[in-house]
């Protein structure tokens, strides 16, 4: 009896040891992953708060916590505007490049000739940078550029200066185009992938039982591919708020968009500026974190409500 | 009816035909004036094509005079592919060494908290990317590391871990374990299962996380731009440069096509390496 109470004891702790290992083993293969994240990108995102709350001792400045800065830029009317123009671009081309991504990846999954290198083509703009994009807008759309010169030819204007401005003005044509054109291809992939992934049965499930198309896309198409909109969304809409070099080549001028703001702030001379320029970074983290988290939140409660997750 | 039914998952419809067109012009069409722009020697409003060509001035210039400059060390365009390539080549491996061990457990283990710690691993691809360059360029000025490539090999990390970590997840969940368990009966040591069974079977996927992650960092801009202060310019920020204020010139237009370059031909070794799947991935279900 008692021989057997320590064998069993001897492998209750072998056993805890292995667990103990495998414990440790799983916590050095997450470490450097955590500590990477952790400290580069948590850490950046805690001192630009405790900087934009007066916390710089580097520069002679620890007012902590003082949230003049933030008085300041919210207390001035041109960061709301400037706010404004940022979310008017982000939302804007993030739904139009929406719209022709589902029309798209709707007529790829289907089968027709030269398919193979289309899908080649079509991921051409997820390749290159979005200066390249900005370049082309440049060519493109400018007063002087091809789209000015077709009109001419036709005879719809007699000199540049008559051709709509569609660049450097705040309806920022020139930067939605930019962003429509880098991003369609991104949410198609994902958008595609989802529809390769759920095939194609209950579409023709519902077509058999009479259903018409209208009917197949707004009831069966778009709640299964609901996921590859949400993500390619979120991180589309993300970037265009954050994104600094279409709105600083393409834009209309001050009142700039939200990270050209802070660009200008944190290249001024004075530096107490920067510390402005942080509470103008911390404003645009805390206005498109509260807008993701929203659609998330409504995202999930949606498909709670479907019993899917 | 079962007929017509079928047909409108097969065929496409005339309005799609054309829609496939014109996003595929939309797409390419743009090429086309900036490889004549490249090869222009005097090209005025409104005329569609070239007045002069560089073919006509080649008494002045033996190739075209816009890639004369482009080729040349004045352009800065080696320095600007190299630092791409350098830069790239290291985000990819490190970026490979931390995401490795993490797509394991990921893919393999359960454990309390998982679905938030896979949400805080995709997080810095909705944080804006303005936020995270300005923050991080405080404290690298601080530490010295702003314009070193050492601060821009790590700060491209942030937007390329949570790429590189989903797609190798999906990797290690299509892997059965049964290869693995069989050399460890038959005695291999740890090292060596990693060595010559695992890593073998992650190949496929480790070789296109490693070119997607190639892909980003190549394509950053604002990290670089932020960070680099300068000192370090890689290929689209030479663009942005040359781009920023607001014209295209015959040079800028052959610094763009040199630009495009990479990322097309990794569009054509890669179109079957980049798996659709890591990125229909929901958000944080």
């Amino acid at each position: 009896m008692a021989t057997q109470d320590t064998a069993l004891e001897i492998r209750s702790e072998r056993r805890s040891a292995a667990q103990r290992n495998a414990l440790l083993m799983r916590i050095a293969e997450l470490a450097p992953i955590v500590i990477v994240l952790f400290v580069l990108f948590g850490g950046a995102l805690v001192l630009a708060l405790l900087q934009s709350l007066g916390f710089a001792p580097w520069f002679g400045i620890n007012t902590f916590p003082d949230f003049s800065y933030f008085g300041a830029l919210w207390g001035s009317s041109a960061f709301w505007v400037s706010l404004g123009l940022t979310l008017y671009y982000g939302f804007v081309s993030t739904i139009i490049a929406l719209i022709m991504a589902i029309v798209l990846s709707l007529a790829l999954i289907k089968p027709f000739r030269g398919k193979i290198l289309y899908k080649y083509l079509y991921k051409l703009p997820l390749m290159i940078p979005y200066t390249v994009g900005i370049a082309l807008a440049v060519l493109m759309l400018g007063n002087g550029g091809i789209l000015s010169r077709l009109l001419a030819l036709v005879g719809m204007i007699d000199n540049p200066g008559d051709f709509p401005q569609i660049l450097k003005t705040h309806y920022g044509w020139g930067i939605m185009a930019v962003y429509v054109w880098k991003q369609v291809p991104f949410m198609t992939l994902a958008i595609y992938a989802v529809l390769l992934g759920i095939g194609r049965e209950t579409e023709e499930a519902a077509a058999i039982l009479g259903a018409t198309r209208r009917q197949i896309f707004f009831s069966v198409t778009l709640p299964q591919i609901l996921p590859g909109i949400v993500s390619s969304t979120l991180i589309c809409f993300a970037f265009n708020v954050g994104a600094f070099e279409a709105p600083f080549i393409l834009g209309g001028g001050y009142p700039d968009t939200l990270p050209v703001v802070a660009w200008r702030y944190f290249n001024d001379a004075n530096y107490a500026f920067q510390l402005q320029g942080m509470a103008t970074v911390v404003s645009i983290g805390i206005v498109a974190g509260v807008i993701l988290f929203a659609y998330l939140a409504v995202y999930r409660r949606y498909e709670r409500m479907r019993g899917r997750a | 009816m079962a007929r017509k039914a079928t047909n409108t998952f097969t065929h496409l419809s005339p309005f799609q035909r054309f829609y496939l067109i014109a996003v595929a012009g939309l797409i390419v069409g743009p090429f086309i004036p900036l490889i004549i722009q490249s090869l222009a020697f005097r090209w005025a409003w409104p005329n569609l094509l070239p007045t002069v060509w560089w073919m006509e001035q080649r008494e002045r210039s033996p190739i075209p005079l816009a890639w004369d400059y482009v080729l040349s060390p004045y352009s800065r365009v080696y320095e600007a592919t190299f630092n791409t390539m350098v830069i790239g080549l290291a985000v990819t491996v490190i970026c490979l060494a931390i995401c490795l061990p993490a797509a394991r457990v990921l893919a393999r283990e359960s454990f309390r908290g998982k679905s938030s710690f896979e949400f805080f691993l995709s997080l810095p691809l909705i944080v804006p990317e303005a936020a995270i360059g300005i923050a991080l360029l405080m404290i690298f000025i601080n530490l010295g590391l702003a314009g070193s490539y050492f601060g821009i090999i790590i700060a491209h990390l942030i937007p390329t871990i949570p790429y590189m970590v989903r797609m190798l997840t999906a990797v290690y969940q299509g892997l059965g374990r049964e290869f693995e368990e069989q050399a460890m009966i038959l005695g291999a040591t740890r090292w060596q299962i990693l060595r010559m069974v695992t890593l073998p079977m992650l190949m496929p996927g480790v070789v296109a996380g490693a070119l997607f992650t190639f892909l980003v960092s190549s394509n950053i801009f604002l990290l670089t731009f932020f960070l680099g202060q300068g000192k370090i310019i890689t290929l689209p920020t030479l663009l942005f440069s040359k781009i920023s204020g607001g014209t295209l010139d015959a040079s800028a237009a052959g610094i763009t096509l040199i630009v495009s370059l990479p990322g097309i031909i990794l569009l054509i070794i890669s179109e079957r390496f980049i798996k659709e799947e890591a990125f229909g991935k929901g958000f944080g279900n």
